[in-house]
């Protein structure tokens, strides 16, 4: 399956996605983030890309992008998705609905880059401990020497 | 009411804690506690340069080190643009088949003694320790080896690796048939693990599980087939596949993924004799991740700015699929690089193949998962 | 092992009803008197029952000595895992190197352990269970920080989440360089730490 193959079968339904190429998988989709779960349930259902590989954020300073990475067992090809989101209050529809094992992926991408998932079952922290009030992977957050960190904690 | 099972818990190999609500003997729900070994992976690489993650990659997953490190050098090329030499892809094949190898055997040392039989703990060691003298003997690590490097690897096979990896393939050929009598002949070993932790083939899928587990569902989903990487196209294996979905299915999986592996081993062990060439990319320099230029090779440093870009990259790692995303905004260290790890996936669905067993059959559940902590917290 | 049976759905239709619990009218067992504890004490009963037989001195060279050299020879550490140090730990008591030739057994409870090896980097989210674990052995005890992680943070000393070096929190004795070093390396840490126990004065 190409990119183009993927844009031609998502045009109709979906106008305000973009389709480019991404070499070693299917395509990239940029899409809006308010048609996340219609789209994802096309791309599972209609497309055949029936299984959740990751779900990863990335700070860009001003906004947040969130991507996607599906695998198809028939096409054997990865596709991915991404949208972005403002900075301001990061939040977003929770993907668990259409693949039950994004609910880690959120969480996980909840405590290190700081979105909120709507409507998630359970979004306690994952991997720092309870009551850690930073979202490490954010740029503005730097590492220290130990040190510094030490007395950071403490402060906490 | 709710117990604790971890973090300090024979059951758990590894750092983690699983919370399990128990009426009787009955387990009625479980919940995964994770991040008792997260030590920020993702946050340190992007301080650093691209081959000094690589030491991170190799801890990152202790058990299948050079699976890891093979998985963000791949990402790293796709998103730099650099074609490696064939004789570096097929040392990299021949690499991650021997870790596969390694960390399959660590896995049945440990599981086997979960059941309760000893001795095939001290078996699986003293196999796995051969391997790692392979891995000693061109690396110089054990565990450890950053080995390879952004467009090739670090050094050549020795003179003589290839006889001796030979005869090792062939002791371990001979020793899985024993293993194999140790636990499939055993009545304990079957009324241990049959027909415990099923989890079918739809609920793998909607649960996003690979590996091993997906396999002993009868699903034959293996990347080195589906996608073929490095020079896994090129060699002739076939992927190992149970339908039981149960505990014995993924030891099904695994022992005859180890037999997989010595037959990619052997055909890339001839290769490797049969064809000489460079190792290294020739316009990659090799100290591209070093933090000055060597003394008096200032020509030699290559350009700060590094083409903007995203790389991919999937292998299928001892315990499943594991997907690496890197980002490069041109300045000297990547902008963010995501790892997805297999286990990462199996233990969130943890819920799905604990809740109605005994508390006494989770050890052989969760063994059979095979659980390395260090790829999940990151 | 090819089809599947049909009594584990059975299992998972097991209501969540809770049992109620057995009212306790008196205590199951009788306390120890901390008294009779002291006088279990190795030294000072020792020391009290050849009080008559021996001088002052010939007390200090013989009833210490004879505890430390018993305590040397059967070190149990804790069966603890942290990260990659403990695949090492565990090659170590494999077929090849076979630590418990000096005694030394791994054993699960910490109550039964007199030797906690920090194997593995060490995050702030587990130093509290690290302490709590430290705590619930009994004494006397010893720490081996195996590792550059345990040692000092290792490669993951600037991380946000690692504590940097276990002796913030427990006090070592013995520290094992390495990443992750090698079971020969545990194995002489190991022996360093017999040594330190044979020189133990009180």
């Amino acid at each position: 399956m190409e990119a183009e193959e993927v844009g031609a079968r998502l045009r109709e339904r979906f106008p305000d996605v973009v389709v480019e190429p991404f070499p070693g998988t299917a395509g990239r989709i940029r899409f809006p983030a308010a048609r996340l779960i219609e789209l994802l349930t096309e791309v599972r259902d209609g497309l055949g890309f029936d299984h959740l590989g990751q779900v990863g954020a990335i700070d860009w300073v001003e906004e947040r992008e969130l991507f996607y990475t599906v695998w198809s067992d028939r096409a054997k090809q990865y596709l991915f998705l991404s949208t972005r989101i403002p900075a301001g209050e990061p939040h977003l529809e929770s993907l668990t609905p259409v693949f039950p094992s994004a609910n880690w992926h959120e969480r996980e991408a909840c405590e290190l880059v700081g979105i909120t998932f709507d409507h998630h079952p359970d979004l306690r922290p994952l991997l720092t401990p309870t009551g850690y009030q930073f979202h490490p992977l954010l740029r503005s957050f730097r590492l220290h020497e130990p040190e510094e960190l030490e007395v950071k904690v403490r402060d906490v | 009411m709710w117990i604790n099972m971890g973090p300090q818990h024979p059951m758990t190999h590894g750092l983690w804690n699983l919370r399990v609500k128990i009426d009787g003997e009955l387990v009625l729900d479980v919940d995964p506690e994770m991040g008792y070994l997260h030590r920020g992976i993702e946050k340190i690489s992007e301080d650093r340069h691209y081959n000094e993650i690589i030491t991170l990659m190799d801890r990152t997953c202790y058990v299948a080190g050079m699976a890891w490190e093979h998985l963000f050098i791949q990402a790293a090329e796709h998103a730099l643009h650099i074609q490696v030499p064939e004789r570096a892809q097929w040392i990299r094949t021949m690499s991650e088949e021997f870790q596969r190898v390694a960390s399959h055997l660590m896995w049945y040392a440990a599981f086997v003694q979960d059941i309760g039989l000893m001795s095939p703990f001290l078996y699986g060691m003293r196999d796995r320790d051969l391997v790692l003298d392979l891995f000693q003997s061109y690396t110089g690590g054990r565990l450890t080896y950053e080995y390879m490097r952004v467009g090739g690897v670090r050094n050549d096979l020795p003179p003589g690796f290839t006889d001796q990896a030979r005869k090792v393939c062939d002791w371990l050929s001979d020793r899985f048939v024993e293993y194999d009598r140790l636990c499939l002949g055993s009545d304990i070993f079957h009324r241990r693990c049959d027909n415990l932790g099923v989890l079918k083939a739809s609920e793998c899928i909607r649960y996003g599980i690979t590996g091993p587990m997906l396999r002993s569902a009868g699903v034959a989903r293996d990347l080195r087939k589906d996608r073929p990487y490095a020079a896994y196209g090129q060699v002739d294996f076939e992927v190992a596949v149970a339908d039981g979905a149960d505990v014995t299915g993924r030891y099904l999986v695994r022992m005859e993924e180890l037999r997989q592996s010595l037959r990619i081993l052997r055909q890339t062990l001839d290769w490797l004799d049969r064809n000489a060439g460079p190792v290294m990319a020739e316009n990659v320099p090799r100290w591209m991740g070093a933090p000055y230029a060597p003394v008096g090779r200032e020509g030699y440093l290559l350009k700060r700015e590094y083409p903007k870009g995203v790389g991919f990259s999937a292998i299928e790692e001892p315990h499943g699929e594991a997907l690496a995303y890197v980002v490069n905004e041109g300045g000297e260290h990547p902008y963010r690089v995501k790892l997805k790890s297999p286990v990462f996936v199996n233990i969130a669905a943890a819920r799905q193949y604990l809740v109605g067993y005994r508390v006494a059959d989770i050890p052989p559940i969760m063994g059979s998962v095979d659980v390395c902590v260090g790829e999940v917290d990151r | 092992m090819g089809s599947v049976s049909a009594a584990p759905t059975a299992l998972r239709a097991a209501t969540n009803a809770e049992m109620p619990l057995p009212m306790i009218t008196e205590p199951a067992v009788s306390f120890v008197e901390i008294e009779t504890l002291r006088a279990r004490e190795f030294v000072p009963a020792a020391k009290e029952a050849l009080g008559s037989m021996l001088s002052e001195q010939a007390q200090g060279k013989l009833i210490r000595p004879m505890f430390n050299w018993a305590g040397r020879n059967s070190l149990f550490p804790l069966h603890w895992g942290l990260a990659c140090c403990a695949i090492e730990f565990a090659a170590a008591f494999g077929a090849r190197w076979d630590a418990e030739r000096f005694g030394v057994v791994p054993r699960s409870s910490p109550r039964q352990c007199d030797l906690l090896i920090v194997n593995g980097t060490v995050t702030w989210k587990v130093a509290h269970k690290l302490i709590a674990l430290y705590e619930q052995m009994p004494e006397p005890k010893w720490v081996i920080a195996m590792g550059n992680c345990a040692t000092g943070g290792g490669p993951f000393r600037t991380a946000y989440s690692v504590v940097p070096g276990v002796d913030k929190l427990v006090p070592v004795d013995v520290y094992i360089a390495g990443c992750p070093p090698r079971p020969e390396a545990l194995l002489d840490g190991i022996l360093r730490l017999e040594q330190l126990i044979k020189e133990r004065k009180e």
